[in-house]
């Protein structure tokens, strides 16, 4: 069913059940937001949504009031304007002003905001000064709860997202802080360390511990990928500095996870510059050299080769084992990290190359 | 980098064992985070953790509640001996000197009383009339000063106040069996005509009763005044089924403790006007939300239900005409909060007391998701009056705009402070003059709070104003029916400063403008009240105020508002001398 709603002036017509911010969106007029996130339930916390509906005695929270038929609505009327940066003001006053050093400027919704609504900071407010910086042993998420604005979309994040529920409100009133489970460190409450928190979070307050300090949005050029860990086919952006991988962050568009990832996607980055990495084929030296199989001998060593050498000695040992035992004597174990079509042509190498049917992969296990 | 190995450790044998008597059901978390910390001299992380998974609950659920209710905590207690801090009894303790902080007050006790207390600050306890009130362990105690810490020791707990006698002016409907019954004995209330109001009742339909309270034209009066029978018909013409019936007796307002009076003299009209609602809105189950402060009136209550259970008046087939009806009795633990209706859902809920978004409201989303008509005390206990005697009766009770009479509160600088009943349409000089006895000699009347803390403080021009649901458009306000009337000697700086100490103590910290605001309110009333204003102050104020009131989420919020800007209205010089101007 369609109502009739007036934005701004602008006589709109939207379906019944959609929200003030969902309708304007779709109308291009802009409404600043910063607890709401389009994956999480809305729940009208920080109140920087807020808009005059005509006849409200007070000022609605455009992410979670519903239209309706004649509906209205003022989106930057003086006394919102005047509202939201005041509101801004007052986090900002318990915010700490390190925006120079602060691993997320430039990515900071709370930054963006303050910048749009030039809203000042106070002389007043407790700054940075109230928690422990880095508080969690955890050893991927840096958290840093004198940044944070509780506006709990961490927590929504954990339980809607991730459903592990590691995130929650403490205390109340001023003294209120987020925690994880009850008051403990977060692997303790049953983290398991998937970044879900860092992704949604708007402000500094839970940061990457890896790339900490090592580069901020403006100074990274994101290439975006698909995991290579397993077949989900997660989507996300690799941040590059000086040609190196510095991190990994969510890509909102990503059409499998949208902005989830696990923990191996978001953190098992670390092999790309390993020092350990192997980057090119290697074989014994004993199959290049007639040397006997021993280390004493020195045909155990491992000899980097091109891809044309290697494969060559494995397509001649395949043949001989065929020749003396049978194909059946083969079997191939594929690769989660590999792709569909990979896999299809090692089913192909199995069955009609080789002759077996032995072919099975590790996702199976 | 590595990952510290988690180590699997088995629930607590005594907690698993509490929750199972509680059918591991998660909405008796708070229940069984009080009876653990009962038990224990206080909460811990481990019992917390341990509780949360009896119950099959994220532990950061139970921990936030654990932090949330002021009478839970996760320090080790003694006994504990809370000291009332809110604004009735600070204006009892201060007359003449107005920097009494509660820092300054605990430790005054803790120097007093012996070692077996621990001494907390609370918020109000809902003992006005008593002031200055302390809670000794559950029983209620005042008036008492610190000096006089050792009778508390030797076990007094001061009087009760006594309402049976009836003011010049009064008309008594709630109230009129104060002091006439004893309130434990359903034979002395059956003697006295309660329950002839269900009786009459249950002769009708549902739909009768539901038609008479509407057309009597009852306000709600928890202090919003909604009108009782619309609410019910929403509840009542939802399809969905079960329906459920919700007592808001959790007051927690400064200045307000009509409720506890009602409870403590007649329980037994509560639950009539509860089974009548049941009856009306086609719900067979009911819950008191009761403060956990009010643990002798709880009883009280319970008390009360098991005899009207065992006079058939509440339970199974009521009278045989086959209406059933159950009324719960359920604890809070310390959250002004609370008595804002989705905020005592969800707390009713096991989590914690935080406002939930409206729309829906609880008529149509209410408890467990379904259709609930939440109601304050005194609204229950108008209804028998109603149905015994008819609309019409109810509605020619009082010449006001509001029809019925309405239970009152006059508090501070009167001759005779206290709990009186009377038609709407009251002026404040009618309060003070009449049924307050006037002020004492050598008091001036300097401003008065109206309504309860969240209402107008009005000066001498709003006197003569007819008060009732209407009357805040003028500039003065019912809300739950208390004035505070202060004479010359109190600082309306002071006053403000107390009250928004009380606020940003109950803040529940969910929305900004409320979290912040509040505090920042404080902190700068703080510096006012001792001498060190600042030019700006009362421009921050303000703006504060706008703020707080336009863009809250809840009511709470909205309303730390209103006595700030009517102060700040009526005493602009005195706010300006402050300022340092």
């Amino acid at each position: 069913m369609a109502v009739n709603i007036k934005i701004n002036g602008q006589p709109i017509q939207a379906e019944a059940g959609k929200t003030v911010l969902q309708v304007a969106k779709e109308h291009d007029v802009h409404i600043p937001t910063l607890c709401y996130h389009k994956d999480l339930n809305p729940t009208g916390n920080c109140r920087m949504c807020i808009v005059e509906v005509k006849g409200g005695r007070f000022l609605q929270a455009a992410c979670v009031t519903p239209i309706w038929e004649g509906m209205e609505i003022e989106t930057s009327s003086e006394k919102v304007m005047k509202d939201r940066k005041l509101t801004l003001e007052l986090m900002l006053a318990n915010h700490p002003v390190d925006c120079m050093t602060c691993d997320v400027a430039g990515e900071c919704e709370l930054q963006d905001l303050a910048y749009e609504y030039q809203a000042k900071v106070p002389a007043w407010g407790a700054k940075g000064t109230r928690y422990k910086v880095d508080s969690d042993p955890n050893p991927f998420i840096r958290v840093d709860m004198n940044k944070c604005i509780l506006c709990r979309r961490c927590e929504s994040a954990c339980a809607e997202i991730q459903g592990r529920n590691v995130w929650g409100v403490a205390k109340r009133g001023f003294e209120e802080v987020i925690v994880a489970g009850a008051g403990v460190p977060m692997l303790e409450a049953r983290c398991e360390s998937c970044g879900q928190c860092v992704a949604y979070c708007p402000t500094g307050a839970l940061s990457n511990k890896m790339n900490y300090g090592m580069g901020r949005a403006h100074q990274v050029t994101k290439v975006t990928t698909t995991c290579s860990y397993c077949g989900v086919g997660c989507q996300f952006d690799l941040l590059v500095k000086n040609n190196k991988v510095i991190g990994v962050a969510s890509n909102p568009n990503a059409p499998v996870n949208g902005m989830a990832l696990c923990v191996k996607g978001r953190y098992g980055y670390d092999y790309i510059h390993h020092p350990d990495r192997v980057v090119k084929p290697r074989v014994r030296r004993y199959l290049l050299e007639e040397r006997g199989k021993t280390k004493e001998d020195g045909g155990w060593d491992w000899i980097d080769v091109e891809w044309d050498v290697a494969l060559n000695i494995v397509a001649k040992k395949f043949m001989e084992i065929r020749g003396n035992f049978g194909a059946d004597s083969i079997g191939l174990l594929t690769s989660a990290k590999c792709l569909n079509e990979e896999n299809y042509l090692m089913n192909k190498l199995a069955r009609q190359v080789i002759g077996t049917n032995n072919i099975d992969h590790c996702a199976r296990l | 980098m590595t990952n510290k190995k988690i180590v699997y450790r088995p629930i607590s044998r005594e907690i698993e064992e509490l929750a199972r008597e509680h059918g591991n059901d998660s909405e008796s978390a708070l229940e069984l985070l009080k009876e653990i910390q009962s038990h224990h001299s206080a909460l811990t992380t481990a019992s917390v953790t341990d509780a949360a998974r009896a119950l099959k609950l994220p532990p950061h659920q139970l921990y936030g509640m654990a932090t949330f209710y002021s009478m839970l905590s996760l320090e080790e207690r003694k006994k504990i001996l809370r000291v009332c801090d809110g604004p009735v009894c600070w204006l009892k303790r201060a007359s003449g000197q107005s920097s009494v902080n509660s820092g300054q007050l605990v430790n005054e006790w803790k120097d007093k009383v012996d070692c077996e207390f621990s001494v907390e600050r609370t918020s109000c306890l809902g003992l006005c009339d008593r002031a200055p009130a302390v809670l000794v362990e559950d029983e209620q105690a005042g008036p008492v000063e610190a000096n006089e810490a050792e009778k508390i020791c030797e076990g007094w707990r001061g009087v009760p106040t006594d309402y049976s006698e009836v003011r010049k002016g009064e008309v008594r409907v709630m109230t009129a069996l104060i002091g006439k019954i004893d309130p434990d004995s359903i034979d002395d209330a059956l003697a006295n005509g309660v329950y002839d109001g269900l009786k009459s009742a249950l002769l009708g339909d549902p739909e009768a009763v539901l038609a008479e309270v509407e057309s009597s034209g009852l306000q709600g009066r928890g202090g919003a005044g909604f009108p009782v029978g619309r609410k019910w018909r929403f509840v009542a013409s939802e399809k969905r089924t079960p329906r459920y019936i919700i007592c808001n007796a959790d007051e927690s307002e400064p200045l307000i403790f009509k409720d506890r009076v009602l409870m403590d003299t007649n329980p037994h009209q509560l639950v009539e006007g509860m089974t009548i609602a049941g009856y009306a809105c086609g719900a067979s189950e009911a819950w008191i939300y009761i403060r956990g402060e009010y643990e002798y009136q709880a009883r009280r209550l319970e008390h009360a239900i098991e005899q009207a259970k065992s006079k058939n008046l509440l339970g199974e087939n009521i009278f045989g005409t086959g209406f059933s009806f159950d009324i719960h009795v359920h604890r809070g633990a310390g959250a002004y909060i609370c008595g804002e209706e989705t905020a005592l859902i969800e707390s009713l809920e096991g989590k914690r007391g935080e406002p939930r978004l409206r729309p829906p409201y609880p008529p149509t989303y209410g408890f467990r998701g379904q259709p609930t008509a939440v109601n304050n005390v005194e609204s229950f206990c108008a209804v028998p009056h109603i149905v015994k005697h008819g609309a019409e009766w109810w509605r020619n009770l009082t010449g006001s705009s509001t029809p019925g009479t309405k239970v009152y509160m006059a508090l501070g600088h009167v001759k005779k402070p206290g709990l009186f009943e009377a038609p709407f349409g009251l002026t404040l000089r009618e309060i003070i003059e009449e049924f307050g006895g006037g002020m004492p000699p050598g008091s001036q009347f300097n401003f008065a709070l109206c309504g309860g803390a969240a209402g107008t403080i009005v000066n001498e021009s709003l006197l003569d104003t007819p008060i009732d649901f209407s009357s805040s458009q003028k500039g003065i306000s019912l809300g739950a029916g208390s004035f505070l009337i202060c004479d010359q000697s109190v600082s309306p700086v002071a006053f403000l400063r107390e009250l928004l100490h009380f606020f940003a103590a109950e803040s529940c910290g969910k929305c900004t403008p409320c979290r912040v605001g509040t505090w920042r309110s404080l902190e700068i009333l703080n510096r006012m009240a001792e001498g060190n204003g600042q030019k700006g102050d009362v421009d921050e104020l303000k703006t504060l105020a706008n703020l707080m009131q336009d863009s809250s989420f809840c009511g709470l919020g909205q309303s730390v508002a209103i006595p700030m800007k009517s102060v700040l209205t009526h005493f602009d010089a005195e706010f300006g001398k402050a300022e340092g101007n």
